[in-house]
């Protein structure tokens, strides 16, 4: 090494120094792209939902509040849709709906959609629903309940807002705290079926045709195997089953 | 130096590097965003928040095996000391990013409910008895503190005020806070994102960090087996003597010594930077003055005190030569106290 080769910070950098810096420094640069790339690229799919947070609409339909608060879209001539209810934040909408629940209704809120799956975030205030009084194409509920059999599947139990597409990634144990957080606070949880041949299936759960409890939350997120009670409600599915049934796999 | 603080004792090097680590930092966010919004396919996209708290989490990881490697790497060669130099700048930078990244983390996944988001930061997720199941944001929590003690007492103002032992003994919680951020890693994000890229920079930075460590670690430990002569140790033939370096002698017990030579004279003091720790015997004799290669403190060779209006003292020894061969006293003198050189009769 010369005399002038010792680089101390507050002289002039060597022109050694000041070289390898320069090659150094565009080398890092390159390697950070590359790796901020690569990075970035190998993210798992984000899922198709969304959410048109700003697109404020009103909806017509039937209410039912138990299980969970749930809205069936259309007239009795349309064919069966819903949408389930749930806040702008992570809350149900269960104490709210009130003397509303089994009627014709009119909800006021933002569409999260994810395929044929569907909840509309309600507007905060009271007048986010009120009695639908146009009773020349009514409202009908939801078509009777409808046992298709006992099931043992394996998945990942979620919350029904953030899989919807209020979220994106919604799923896995970085998502546990968020999906926790929405079911303690009344959204729908679902349960979440994906096989080897990457055939998807979302129920929602219940307890003895009950909302569950927070009994539920310690599962959250985890690969679990569930034994309970396949169910269909016109296009909805749900899986009924006690906290006592599910295991971890 | 010691006489005064100023927030950053800006220098032309340090504003430079610091462009570059902000062009560094702006271009991984810029990508990573990028290819995010914009390469997935039709109909899908992640949450923004989402991606920034990704851009973020990664970023921060990525910074820390940097910061980590520099120290060793500037052990083997010197120039990565001017890396060194400014790594105080990249820490703090670091820190500033984790913070960041768990600012978003608490509001995006723990906010938007009733429930407190630092309530439920702890209590979400209660299987502490699991290894797969374990909340890992506790893991980042504990880390993000660290960083926030290191980054808070970064100043040399602190430096100077806890002392040496306990600030550098403060700032190694930096090799916890790594080990807590590769268990936050790989007990969290890698549990769910599975592409084998994300397991193989995971375990690439780790052992990276680990084996630079462990090779300079072990060399700087080797011992060191130094002919005695009453009870002095050799340190080199003059002719070995570089004129204003110096040779390092690692006695059996107490600090490593720095011999210097600098024209006619031979000085020995302390081979341990009273600033942070540097490795003074890879330093330089500058304007006669020992010159430390981390951060350009400077000693005299006389009596091993800063130059005013500095204050550092640090160790000296006592140096004689016999039949050409150097040799030094491995009894320290006080910090800062005068021990006069020895002379070189017939310069080799």
């Amino acid at each position: 090494m010369s005399q002038d080769d010792f680089f101390i910070g507050w002289a002039d950098t060597p022109r050694t120094d000041r070289r390898f810096f320069l090659g150094a420094g565009l080398a890092l640069l390159g390697g950070t792209g590359a790796i901020a790339a690569a990075v970035a690229s190998a993210q798992n799919r984000p899922g198709p939902g969304t959410w048109a947070m700003g697109d404020v609409r009103e909806w017509r339909g039937f209410a039912s509040a138990a299980p969970y608060p749930i809205l069936r879209l259309g007239t009795a001539d349309d064919p069966p849709d819903f949408a389930l209810l749930g806040c702008q934040g992570k809350c149900g909408v269960s104490a709210r709906i009130g003397s509303h629940a089994g009627t014709p209704v009119i909800v006021k809120g933002s569409l999260i959609e994810r395929g044929p799956y569907k909840m509309i975030a309600v507007v905060d205030g009271m007048d986010w629903i009120r009695a639908d009084e146009d009773t020349t194409d009514a409202a009908a509920p939801l078509p009777d309940l409808e046992t298709l059999g006992e099931v043992t599947l394996r998945g990942e139990i979620l919350d029904s807002k953030c899989w919807f597409g209020a979220m994106s990634p919604n799923q896995g144990k970085v998502h546990k705290a968020c999906a926790s957080l929405c079911i303690r606070g009344g959204i729908p949880p679902a349960f979440y079926v994906q096989d080897r041949r990457d055939q998807k299936a979302l129920m929602i759960m219940t307890d003895s045709g009950l909302a569950h409890s927070r009994d539920l939350l310690e599962f959250v997120a985890d690969p679990v195997e569930i034994a309970g009670t396949l169910q269909r409600q016109g296009p909805l599915f749900l899986l009924d089953s006690p906290v006592s049934a599910i295991r971890r796999v | 130096m010691a006489h005064d603080y100023k927030a950053v004792q800006w220098t032309p090097f340090k504003t430079r590097f610091d462009l570059w680590m902000l062009g560094g930092i702006t271009l991984y966010l810029v990508v990573f965003v990028a290819i995010s919004a914009v390469a997935q396919p039709a109909g899908e996209a992640f949450a923004p928040v989402q991606i920034l708290i990704r851009a973020l989490g990664t970023l921060a990881f990525l910074l820390l095996t940097f910061i980590l490697c520099i120290g060793p790497l500037a052990r083997l060669t010197d120039r990565f000391k001017p890396f060194l130099y400014n790594r105080r700048h990249l820490g703090v930078t670091t820190f500033l990013i984790a913070l960041l990244h768990a600012a978003l983390v608490t509001l995006w996944y723990h906010g938007f409910s009733e429930t407190n988001p630092f309530v439920s930061l702890l209590i979400s997720n209660p299987r502490y008895d699991s290894i797969s199941g374990f909340p890992f944001e506790s893991l980042g929590l504990i880390a993000l503190i660290i960083l926030f003690l290191m980054a808070a007492t970064s100043h040399d103002f602190w430096n100077a005020n806890l002392g040496p032992g306990l600030w550098k003994a403060l700032h190694m919680g930096v090799y916890v806070a790594y080990a807590l951020l590769i268990a936050h890693i790989a007990l969290g994000a890698i549990q769910f994102e599975r592409h084998p890229l994300y397991v193989t920079l995971l375990c690439a930075g780790s052992v990276t960090v680990i084996g630079l460590h462990l090779f300079t670690g072990l060399a700087s430990l080797r011992p060191a087996h130094r002919t005695e002569h009453e009870g002095w140790l050799k340190v080199a033939d003059l002719t070995d003597m570089q004129d204003g370096r110096a040779k390092i002698v690692r006695p059996k017990y107490g600090e490593a010594i720095a011999i210097f030579r600098d024209g006619n004279t031979i000085s020995a003091v302390s081979n341990v930077c009273r600033h942070q720790g540097g490795p003074l015997g890879e330093g330089k004799i500058v304007d006669g003055c020992i010159t430390c290669p981390w951060h350009g403190f400077q000693y005299r060779m006389e009596d091993g005190q800063s130059p005013p209006p500095f204050t550092e003292k640090i160790a000296t020894y006592a140096t004689r030569i016999i039949d050409a061969t150097v040799y030094v006293n491995p009894e320290p003198n006080a910090p800062g106290t005068p021990q006069p050189p020895s002379l070189i009769v017939d310069p080799a």
